[in-house]
């Protein structure tokens, strides 16, 4: 009013134009407004849909515990809150059962169930260090027998075989790990001799692909002279790992008292493995 | 020291790829590490082959000394001659003692009575082999070094691989000195050739690649497949029938590197099996055929026939039987009534 009395200093534009004005501030309000309360409403929507989803929730929760509740109840036993989740139980009879099956391989004999029959697994060992596997597939229909298997073709697998296979399977394989096992343990002292000791060693350690025969010459020293005595080992049980018999001779040019060494080394190479007799030589020279 | 003793010599050292020379010669030991050092092995092998004659000539090499020389030779490059597999059997059951110097005396013996010219050389290699060279003469003339055999023995086994010369005539008296030392009734040969001496063994000596199934497994992760490209946009559209081929692969071939054979061999003596209308071969003959399958590496090339889709995983058990049965020359005939399958000779 005040600037309308003022009055004819405003002409009809700038009435115009401040009535644009102030039409545009109010569409500008109106249009916030609207605005404000569509994202009230908004918000409202989505509280009130959130209380919904909790209550869904609860309910649902509610029936689980309800259920695990009625389960234990059925067995008899007291729910534990602390209960392990079903995975844990799973990797936990894994375990067991991987670590049973080792504990099967580590006692030497283990098989397994295939299609057409079971294959079996021999792990060989001597004196605590665990050397070869053998493998052998069998098949049980119409009869035992053996498919293919990866024993070396010197154990006399196919007399073990005629022998037990069809009668005693157990004694089959008690028979054939025994060999077996013999087997790679005359074979390691061999190795253990040729490797440790070749600096007592004359000449080549003469050996066959069974090791059951043993010829070498060694070195034996006696005040202060070496002399070479020749050793013939002959291991006639194919199932130990000790010589049934043991030559041992001096050279001719030897005197008299080392017959009594011979003797002495003869029943050792028989009650000791080779290495270990080897061995216990180096103690007595070097005392 | 005897002219053709050094012209063998010298043609030896001659074989052997230059910068191996020296090693070799190291290995039979005959020439000091002295005399060794005084050989110039730059120069051409003409000029190498005459140092190493020349001081053979100081030393007074005799044949077995150069016997020894090529049997080194040969059990460093056995993969030059094609050996074959002999197979020995007996019938008792008493434990073998098994004694080098009763063998080395019977075979001399047994080969020398029947042919007095030969020359027989042994040597003991590291596997327990025992290797024998034996050069052919006549009963007229002198052995000849330039024809000879190789026999690989391991002792107390049924096998023998031998690497024939040309004088095949001498098998038979070859194969009987074998039997004799070893103690064995008979010998037969085994339908199994191949360069690769050591493939060989393998092969009849189960040391090749078996699978079995075992409750021990090795850890997972030896087992694991190439990784998947990273590229995400490529997608394996037959993922599962990859998978599949690779699982019954293999089954059948193990993890490991496979034998070494050159061919498989399988003569076909079926009936050719033909419309009736077309009236080809009416005689009802059997249709002869041989079908030959050459490789650089035949059973590894077999191996990767499935992943590569060139052939449908399993293959045909004629195939992959081959280290199983220790055979690559197969003869195939036609079924007989009740036995479903061809039959296969043994």
């Amino acid at each position: 009013r005040g600037k309308m009395e003022e009055g004819e200093a405003y002409s009809p534009d700038e009435v115009f134009a401040h009535l644009e004005m102030l039409e545009a501030q109010a569409h500008e309000a109106a249009v916030k407004q609207e605005e404000t309360e569509q994202q009230e409403e908004k918000l409202a929507r989505l509280q009130a849909r959130v209380q919904e989803l909790t209550f869904q929730r609860d309910e649902l929760r509610a029936k689980v515990d309800l259920q695990q509740k009625g389960q234990l109840g059925k067995e008899g036993v007291v729910s534990d809150p602390a209960q392990p989740s079903a995975q844990a139980v799973l990797e936990w009879k894994i375990k067991s059962v991987t670590a049973m099956l080792q504990v099967f391989y580590l006692t030497g004999i283990s098989g397994k169930l295939t299609k057409r029959g079971v294959c079996f697994c021999i792990s060989t060992a001597y004196e605590g260090t665990y050397l070869d596997s053998y493998y052998l597939d069998l098949l049980t229909k119409p009869e035992v027998r053996i498919h293919r298997h990866s024993v070396p073709i010197f154990i006399p697998l196919e007399q073990i075989a005629k022998k037990y296979l069809q009668t005693d399977i157990r004694r089959f394989l008690s028979v054939l790990s025994d060999h077996l096992n013999a087997y790679v343990g005359r074979r390691y002292q061999a190795d253990q001799l040729q490797e440790h000791f070749s600096d007592h060693i004359e000449g080549t350690l003469q050996r066959n692909s069974l090791c059951n025969l043993l010829v070498f010459n060694y070195n034996v020293s006696s005040k202060s002279k070496t002399f070479p005595f020749n050793a013939r080992l002959l291991y006639g049980d194919l199932c130990r790992s000790l010589p049934t018999e043991a030559v041992v001779s001096p050279p001719p040019d030897a005197p008299a008292s080392l017959a009594e060494t011979a003797a002495a080394h003869s029943d050792l190479f028989r009650r000791v493995a080779l290495h270990k007799a080897f061995g216990s030589f180096s103690g007595a020279e070097e005392s | 020291m005897d002219e053709t003793v050094a012209e063998y010599i010298r043609r030896t050292v001659v074989k052997i790829p230059r910068g191996e020379i020296k090693t070799v010669l190291q290995k039979w030991g005959f020439l000091s590490e002295t005399q060794l050092q005084t050989i110039n092995f730059n120069q051409i092998k003409e000029n190498i082959s005459q140092d190493v004659v020349q001081l053979c000539e100081e030393n007074s090499a005799d044949i077995k000394q150069a016997a020894v020389l090529d049997i080194i030779y040969n059990h460093i490059y056995p993969n030059k001659r094609v050996w074959s597999v002999y197979q020995m059997n007996k019938t008792g059951e008493e434990t073998e003692f098994f004694d080098l110097t009763d063998f080395k005396k019977k075979f001399k013996r047994r080969l020398r009575s029947a042919l007095k010219n030969v020359t027989i050389n042994f040597r003991e290699c590291e596997d327990n082999a025992i290797w024998i060279r034996i050069a052919w003469g006549t009963p007229y003339t002198k052995p000849n070094q330039y024809k000879t055999s190789y026999v690989v023995y391991h002792s107390q086994t049924p096998y023998v691989f031998i690497s024939a010369s040309v004088l095949k005539s001498n098998l038979p008296l070859l194969c009987q000195a074998l039997v004799v030392a070893s103690n064995y009734h008979d010998i037969r040969e085994m339908e199994l050739r191949s360069h690769s001496l050591n493939s060989l063994k393998d092969i009849v000596f189960k040391r090749y690649s078996q699978n079995f199934q075992t409750y021990y497994p090795r850890p997972l992760q030896e087992r694991n497949v190439a990784p998947e490209s990273a590229d995400l946009r490529i997608i394996q559209e037959n993922r599962n029938e990859k998978e599949r081929i690779q699982r019954v692969n293999w089954e059948v071939f193990g993890d490991g590197p496979q034998p070494k054979l050159e061919f498989a061999q399988y003569k076909l003596e079926t009936m050719f099996k033909s419309d009736p209308k077309m009236k080809v071969l009416d005689k009802k003959e059997p249709f002869r055929c041989l079908v030959k399958f050459s490789s650089p590496h035949l059973l590894e090339s077999l191996k990767s026939l499935a992943p590569a889709g060139m052939a449908d995983a399993p293959l045909s058990p004629l195939l992959t039987c081959i280290p199983q049965k220790a055979r690559n020359y197969f003869k195939i005939r036609e079924k007989k009534g009740l036995f479903p399958g061809s039959f296969v000779s043994p």
